[in-house]
C-alpha cells in the first residue's frame, strides 16, 4: 500500500520533459505494440512512469529511450518493463465506473432479454487474467445486486482465471488493502465486505458465485472448453501477446461467447487490426466489442 | 418534420419578436473564415476581437491563464492572439458572441453546457472531416458548432415548455428531440433551420442543424448531415454530451450516416474508430478548460 502511495505522489509532479516531441512516437508505439491508447491529457502519466523506466536504462532523453525500445537487442522485454509500469495501479475494485454503468444499464438488460426470450435464467461472465481477483469480486457483487432487483430470480456464474498461480490463490482470499477498495461505493462497501484489522476481507456471501482456475489463454485444448459465455473481459493481458497470439485468443473468445455476448477490454486499450469479427460499440465513456446475433449481422453487414 | 409544417412554424416563430438576430460579429468572422488556413488575416482576426472590449478582454485572460500562457505574457491582443492560435480565438469569438444572442436570464439549459456540447461537435467533426478526406473540414466545423442552435430559439419561444422538455430528457434519459416533439410538438431541429435561414447561413449547413438527428434519407442532406449526426452521438457517448446518462448502445458502423458515407468516402472504412475515439478525451479536457474560461468571467 505504501509503495502505491508514493506511486500517486510522483505521478502528480509535472516531469520536466512533458513537452517532448519524441513522446507522441513512444505513445504511437505503445498502441502499435500493445493497443493501449494513451490520450495526452493523461501524457503526464506516461511520461513519468517512462521516466522512471529511463532513469533504470539510462536513457537520457526520451529520443534515446525510443532507441532503447526500438533498436536495442533488449527492445522486447523493455516494451514489457513499460508496459508493466503503465497498467501499474489499474487493479482495484470498481475500476471503470463507466463500464460499471454500461454493465447496469445496458449490457445486463440487454443479455438477459435475449435470453429470457430462450427460457433462460441463468448469466455466465468469465474474468479471463483476474490477476488476484478485484474484477470477479465486482462483477459477482454487481450481479448479486441485479438478482436481489431487476432480474429476481435469476442466477449466475463467474469463472476467473489466471496463468499464475500466486495470483489466483490470493484472488481466493478475497483481502484487499484500503487502496484497492478505494472505488467501491459505500453501500456495496457495508454489504459486501468485513473489515479485518485494516484490510477488507470479502463476505462470504459472494464466495461461491465465483470459480477460480489457473488458465493459460495461448492453451488452445483448453480455451475449447470455454462456452455458452454472456460476457468476457480481459484487461490488460493481450497486451503483452504478439500479433498472432492476440488474434488466436480473441477468436477463442469470439467462439466462447454466445450471440449477443459482448467482450470487454481496459481501458483505452483496442482490437484494432487483431479481429475483424467483433463489432466495435460504444457506451456514454466506454467501449466494448460485441459478438452480433445471426440476424444482426445478416441485416448490418456493410 | 414536412415541409409545409416547418412552414407553418417558421410563420409562427419569425413573427414573434422573440426571434434572435444575428450577432453584428458573425457575418464578418464567417466570411473572414471562409477561406484557406494559409489566407486567413490574422490582421483582420485581430480586429474583430478589438472591436468588442469584452472578448478582448477575454482573450488577453484566458491568453495569460495557467493553460495556455507561455514564454512571456501576452499585452497586446496581437500577442494574445497568436499565443491562443487562430482555432482558438474563433472558438470563443463564435461561443461568445452566440452566447450573447438571448440575456443570461432566457437560458433554459446551462448555456455553459450547451457550449461544450457544440463545441466538442464542431471539433469532432472538423478531425472526422479530415480523416475521411472530406474537402471542407471548416465547413464540418462551423455545421458542428451550430448543429443544436434551435436550443437557442427554443429558450426564446419556448422558455417553460422548452425547460419542461430539457428536464424530460433528462429525467427520462432520452434524446432532447424526442422530448421536445412530445412537448412542444416541434424540436430544436426545427428551429434551428428557421434561424439559419433568417441568418442567412449557407443551405447545406441549414440542412444539416435541420435533419441531424434523421439521417438516412438520401434525397435530402449530403455528407454534411452524417458527419455531423456521427460526431453528435459521439460527443454524447464521450462525455461531451448534455450532461447526463443515455443509456444505449451504439454500433457506430451500423448507423445509416455511417454507411452513406463510407459510400462516398471510402477511407472512413479503414479509420482505426477505437483510436479516434479515446482521442477525443483529449478534446473533452481542451474544451472544457476554454468553456470554463468563457463561463468563469
Amino acid at each position: 500500500m505504501s509503495n502505491q502511495t508514493i506511486l500517486v505522489k510522483e505521478d502528480a509532479a509535472v516531469p520536466e520533459n512533458l513537452g517532448d516531441p519524441a513522446w507522441i512516437r513512444i505513445r504511437d508505439l505503445i498502441y502499435q505494440v500493445s493497443g493501449i491508447y494513451q490520450a495526452e491529457n493523461k501524457f503526464y502519466l506516461l511520461v513519468s512512469r517512462a521516466n522512471r523506466r529511463m532513469k533504470v536504462v539510462g536513457a537520457r532523453s526520451p529520443r534515446e529511450y525510443l532507441e532503447f525500445l526500438t533498436a536495442r537487442p533488449n527492445r522486447d522485454s523493455e516494451m514489457r518493463n513499460l508496459l508493466n509500469e503503465i497498467t501499474i495501479g489499474e487493479t482495484c475494485l470498481f475500476r471503470s465506473l463507466p463500464q460499471i454503468d454500461a454493465l447496469r444499464k445496458v449490457v445486463i438488460p440487454s443479455v438477459a432479454e435475449a435470453k429470457k426470450k430462450l427460457s433462460f435464467t441463468k448469466l455466465r461472465f468469465w474474468s479471463a487474467g483476474c490477476s488476484t481477483g478485484e474484477e470477479p469480486y465486482t462483477l459477482a457483487m454487481l450481479l448479486m445486486e441485479e438478482t436481489q432487483t431487476t432480474l429476481k430470480g435469476w442466477t449466475f456464474e463467474i469463472v476467473a482465471t489466471d496463468l499464475n498461480d500466486r495470483s489466483v490463490a490470493k484472488a481466493q482470499e478475497g483481502i484487499y488493502n484500503d487502496y484497492a477498495v478505494r472505488n467501491v461505493p459505500p453501500e456495496f462497501m457495508s454489504k459486501y465486505f468485513i473489515k479485518s484489522g485494516t484490510d477488507f476481507r470479502v463476505a462470504d456471501s459472494v464466495r461461491p458465485h465465483i470459480t477460480f482456475t489457473r488458465l493459460n489463454l495461448l492453451d488452445d485444448s483448453k480455451m475449447l472448453f470455454m462456452r455458452g459465455l454472456d460476457a468476457v473481459f480481459c484487461c490488460n493481458v493481450l497486451i503483452y501477446f504478439d500479433g498472432k497470439s492476440k488474434g488466436r485468443t480473441v477468436q477463442h473468445f469470439y467462439n466462447a461467447l454466445l450471440p449477443n455476448g459482448y467482450f470487454f477490454l481496459g481501458h483505452s486499450e483496442s482490437l484494432f487490426g487483431i479481429n475483424e469479427t467483433f463489432r466495435l460499440v460504444h457506451f456514454p465513456g466506454a467501449t466494448a466489442y460485441w459478438k452480433p446475433s445471426e440476424a444482426v449481422t445478416k441485416a448490418g453487414a456493410p | 418534420m414536412r415541409t409545409e409544417s416547418l412552414d407553418r412554424l417558421r410563420t409562427r416563430i419569425t413573427s414573434i419578436d422573440a426571434m434572435p438576430a444575428i450577432p453584428v460579429i458573425l457575418r464578418p468572422l464567417l466570411r473572414c473564415l471562409d477561406q484557406p488556413v494559409e489566407q486567413i488575416d490574422i490582421d483582420k482576426i485581430v480586429e474583430l476581437v478589438s472591436y468588442d472590449k469584452s472578448i478582448a478582454a477575454q482573450c488577453l485572460r484566458i491568453a495569460n491563464s495557467a493553460l495556455f500562457m507561455r514564454n512571456a505574457p501576452a499585452e497586446t491582443v496581437r500577442s494574445a492572439v497568436m499565443s491562443l492560435g487562430m482555432w482558438r480565438v474563433r472558438d470563443l469569438l463564435f461561443s461568445n458572441s452566440l452566447s450573447q444572442v438571448i440575456p443570461a436570464k432566457r437560458w433554459v439549459v446551462d448555456p455553459a453546457v450547451f457550449w461544450r456540447h457544440s463545441l466538442g461537435v464542431a471539433l469532432v467533426c472538423r478531425k472526422l472531416a479530415e480523416m475521411i478526406e472530406y474537402p471542407d473540414p471548416e465547413k464540418a466545423y462551423l455545421a458542428g458548432l451550430l448543429h443544436d442552435i434551435g436550443v437557442i430559439v427554443n429558450c426564446m419561444v419556448a422558455g417553460e415548455d422548452f425547460r419542461v422538455a430539457s428536464e424530460k430528457a433528462a429525467r427520462e434519459q432520452i434524446p432532447l428531440d424526442e422530448a421536445e416533439q412530445a412537448t412542444l410538438g416541434f424540436t430544436h431541429n426545427d428551429t434551428g433551420r428557421i434561424l439559419a435561414d433568417a441568418w442567412k447561413i449557407p443551405a447545406d449547413i441549414g440542412e444539416a442543424i435541420e435533419l441531424h438527428h434523421q439521417v438516412g434519407d438520401p434525397q435530402r442532406g449530403g455528407p454534411l448531415v452524417a458527419l455531423v449526426h456521427l460526431s453528435d452521438l459521439l460527443c454524447r457517448m464521450r462525455d461531451l454530451g448534455y450532461g447526463y446518462y443515455e443509456p444505449r448502445q451504439i454500433d457506430f458502423a451500423n448507423e445509416p450516416g455511417w454507411l452513406y458515407l463510407t459510400m462516398q468516402f471510402p477511407y472512413l472504412a479503414e479509420i482505426d474508430f477505437a483510436r479516434f475515439t479515446f482521442a477525443l478525451d483529449e478534446y473533452a479536457k481542451e474544451v472544457s478548460d476554454l468553456v470554463a474560461a468563457v463561463f468563469s468571467s
